[in-house]
């Protein structure tokens, strides 16, 4: 081998290095880049109205859903929804014909805020609605405050979102923001109080995804747990979208604590459920609590008996019984042959609270501080019962229920176990 | 950490190991042979996944799955080689983009297909009958279909290491990897062969995402998970070599695992700072060797 013999090599292997790189880096690239290709929700004017003689002026909304990434089915169910909600409507709130600008927020918190700003300056959108991520509603929170954009939150749980908070960090309440959804606080502090109250658990051990509404899930639900004489004995975080949960329960399943309470939705709360089976832990002696997310339709429809006796607690089930949740899930049903799931109601009452503040207002979106007065005045009776919103943050004062995971005649569902009754955000 | 504790998380380690290699040896068989860092390779792996997902669904049977989709896949991969990547042969960075093409193409294609049973939702993939239960190992139940798992990756990686050393085609593959030009100036058909490749690679990825299913679920974004776990590992064990592959995920399965039990917080930043550390030190990889130019 010569000297010539070696240089070749060397420079053989640095090509192949490089085209290594910069192949990485293209992947890189198309990971961040938003996914539009095929996409027919995104940027699609949906409903367009003819304006009838004696219709007022076009309406026009923008919904900033996720139709693409780990989210997607939770955009189309709230898609779903509100043009439901127009369609029975005749396509008209408030008199004027209603067209919706739907744009796919990517779960990517910069996508979210050029969309947004692309409603505000290039649409002009009346009102904005939507958002399924916590980071993006954070992100575009400012966009919309300074813009003067009435926008209505209808996923995005984050405390701060609605809150007095220092410096306005995260994020903090807008007297132009509200939420039809819910806080993470109200998911999580009532069962950690009801939990030590009235079942008597007198420690619990607590696991969840390592992002911010976790974090935040397990620190409210510890206030409530320990507020009323509970202990916590210990705590695990999983890192959100993880491939594996196997790890993680063999831990939950090496410490003596037998309740353990987790927030985790989606594809991750199916691997928890499904690897919480496999080792065994309900013959163990284990038993699985926490907020409603964790066994929401979604998930159950995949890992189906393997939830049973899990404990949760939301604002909504399908099983919840009054006049407006069975109207609502037989409208549903019959346009899409679908149970709706709780995103569905989610935004189902963002619609719901609009129509009803622009009645109000006799349609008009022009006078913001007239449609604010007219929103926190809204109150109405929701699939999930009595809705209204509270004057002071904006977000929504709804009952919270007790659920446990049931499985008869080859259907599994929540089942309503209790009702904790009204709760309020506090606000800071 | 107990031992028995310690022994239970070796063998989660183990079994994530298994699959990355299973994953990882389609990328880098295509690499080591093509020069092509294929970055469709993890929508191959979610499209594998879901081809088993109907195949169980018609037949009943996980084995059917396991043989067909693989199958399917390979199919995709001898119909995309001399379509799209035949054409833009020496222009690395297009075939690279084409590849990012072909992953998007098929993420959306299966996101869309909600009649076949596919779309946007989480799916499953239920354990095969027979490997659906536990066996008490060091004091504690595991699941039969991770012992399952670790024996397939360990019998593939035998399978693959006697098919390159000991057959006719392994030779060509081995000889191709060397110098793709002196073999083709031999009168070897390195088209076809590099059609073979390919196929092969993507077949591979079929595989990864059937025996993957039941473990990891069917959701959107899978892909993309898939994809940067086997760049790592093949970066970790060394570019375009079988040994690499088996070197890289034997590193990165047990070192992700053990990395979730000691420092969940930095799980992810470990195998990161494990994939720069080799970089700095072995730009090669573990088992990677310097290659002759083209």
């Amino acid at each position: 081998m010569g000297k010539r013999n070696d240089a070749a090599a060397e420079r053989g292997y640095r090509i192949s290095r490089r085209a290594f790189l910069i192949s990485s880096s293209a992947a890189a690239l198309a990971a961040c880049a938003p996914s539009t290709t095929g996409n027919a929700a995104s940027s699609a004017a949906a409903t367009t109205a003819a304006a009838a003689a004696t219709a007022g002026p076009p309406l026009k909304l923008g919904q900033l859903l996720p139709f693409t990434k780990v989210y997607a089915e939770l955009g189309n169910s709230m898609k779903r929804s509100t043009d439901l909600y127009l369609k029975l409507k005749g396509n008209k709130l408030a008199n004027r014909p209603v067209t919706v600008i739907y744009e796919d927020e990517a779960n990517d918190p910069q996508v979210g805020l050029a969309k947004t700003q692309k409603f505000i300056d290039q649409d002009k959108v009346d009102v904005m609605l939507g958002v399924v991520a916590t980071p993006i509603a954070y992100a575009i929170r400012n966009a919309v405050d300074s813009a003067k954009m009435i926008y209505i939150d209808t996923n995005a749980g984050g405390n701060a979102l609605t809150r007095t908070t220092n410096n306005c960090t995260p994020s903090c309440k807008s007297p132009y923001i509200f939420r039809t959804s819910f806080s993470s606080y109200q998911i999580s502090e009532p069962i950690g109080e009801y939990m030590a109250s009235k079942k008597g658990v007198k420690e619990v051990f607590t696991f969840v995804a390592d992002y911010g509404f976790g974090t935040e899930s397990q620190a409210d639900f510890t206030t409530g747990f320990t507020k009323n004489g509970g202990k916590i004995t210990g705590s695990l975080k999983a890192p959100l979208g993880s491939a594996d949960f196997v790890p993680f329960v063999t831990q939950l399943k090496a410490q003596p604590t037998k309740d353990i309470y987790s927030f985790f939705s989606g594809a991750d709360a199916v691997k928890y459920i499904q690897a919480w089976n496999q080792l065994g832990l309900p013959a163990a002696g284990y038993k699985m609590n926490g907020a409603g997310f964790l066994t929401e339709q979604d998930v159950l429809a995949v890992v189906k008996e393997q939830a049973n006796g899990a404990i949760t607690s939301l604002f909504w089930a399908v099983e919840l019984d009054n006049p407006e949740n069975k109207a609502f899930k037989d409208a549903y049903q019959k346009e899409y042959n679908l149970l709706p799931d709780v995103f569905a109601v989610q935004a189902w009452d963002g619609m719901q609270a609009l129509d009803l503040a622009l009645q109000a207002t006799k349609g008009d979106t022009s006078d913001k501080q007239k449609l604010i007065a007219a929103l926190e005045a809204v109150k109405f009776n929701s699939p999930r019962g009595a809705f209204e919103f509270d004057k002071d943050t904006h977000n929504p004062i709804q009952d919270m229920y007790m659920r446990e995971v049931k499985t008869a005649n080859g259907q599994t569902v929540n089942t309503i176990s209790d009702k904790i009754g009204r709760v309020t955000d506090p606000g800071k | 950490m107990t031992l028995e504790d310690a022994l239970q998380q070796a063998l989660n380690g183990l079994s994530f190991g298994a699959l990355l290699f299973i994953l990882a040896a389609g990328l880098s068989l295509i690499f080591g042979m093509m020069d092509v860092v294929n970055l469709a390779h993890g929508a191959f792996y979610m499209l594998g996944a879901y081809v088993a997902l109907s195949v169980t669904r018609a037949t009943g049977s996980f084995w059917a799955a396991l043989v067909v989709a693989p199958l399917a896949l390979a199919a995709l991969g001898l119909l995309v080689e001399p379509l799209l990547l035949r054409r833009l042969r020496g222009r690395h960075l297009d075939q690279v983009l084409i590849t990012i093409g072909l992953s998007l193409v098929i993420a959306d294609f299966i996101r869309l297909r909600d009649d076949w049973g596919w779309g946007a939702t989480v799916r499953s993939l239920p354990f095969p009958a027979g490997l659906d239960r536990s066996v008490a190992i060091a004091g504690s139940d595991y699941p039969t279909y991770r012992l399952f798992v670790i024996a397939f990756g360990a019998g593939l990686a035998l399978l693959l290491y006697v098919l390159h050393r000991r057959t006719r085609i392994g030779a060509l593959v081995r000889a191709g990897v060397g110098d793709a030009e002196m073999l083709s100036a031999l009168g070897v058909d390195t088209d076809r062969l590099f059609t073979v490749t390919f196929a092969i690679g993507a077949g591979l990825a079929g595989l990864a995402g059937v025996v993957a299913a039941p473990v990891f679920g069917l959701q959107p974004g899978m892909d993309v998970d898939a994809l940067i776990y086997s760049l790592i590992v093949v970066v970790v064990g060394g570019l375009g070599s079988l040994s690499g592959a088996v070197a890289g995920s034997a590193v990165v399965g047990p070192a992700d695992t053990f990395g979730k039990v000691l420092v969940p917080q930095f799980a992810l930043a470990l195998i990161f700072a494990i994939m720069a550390l080799v970089l700095l030190f072995r730009p090669t990889g573990l088992l990677g060797r310097v290659r002759i130019g083209r």
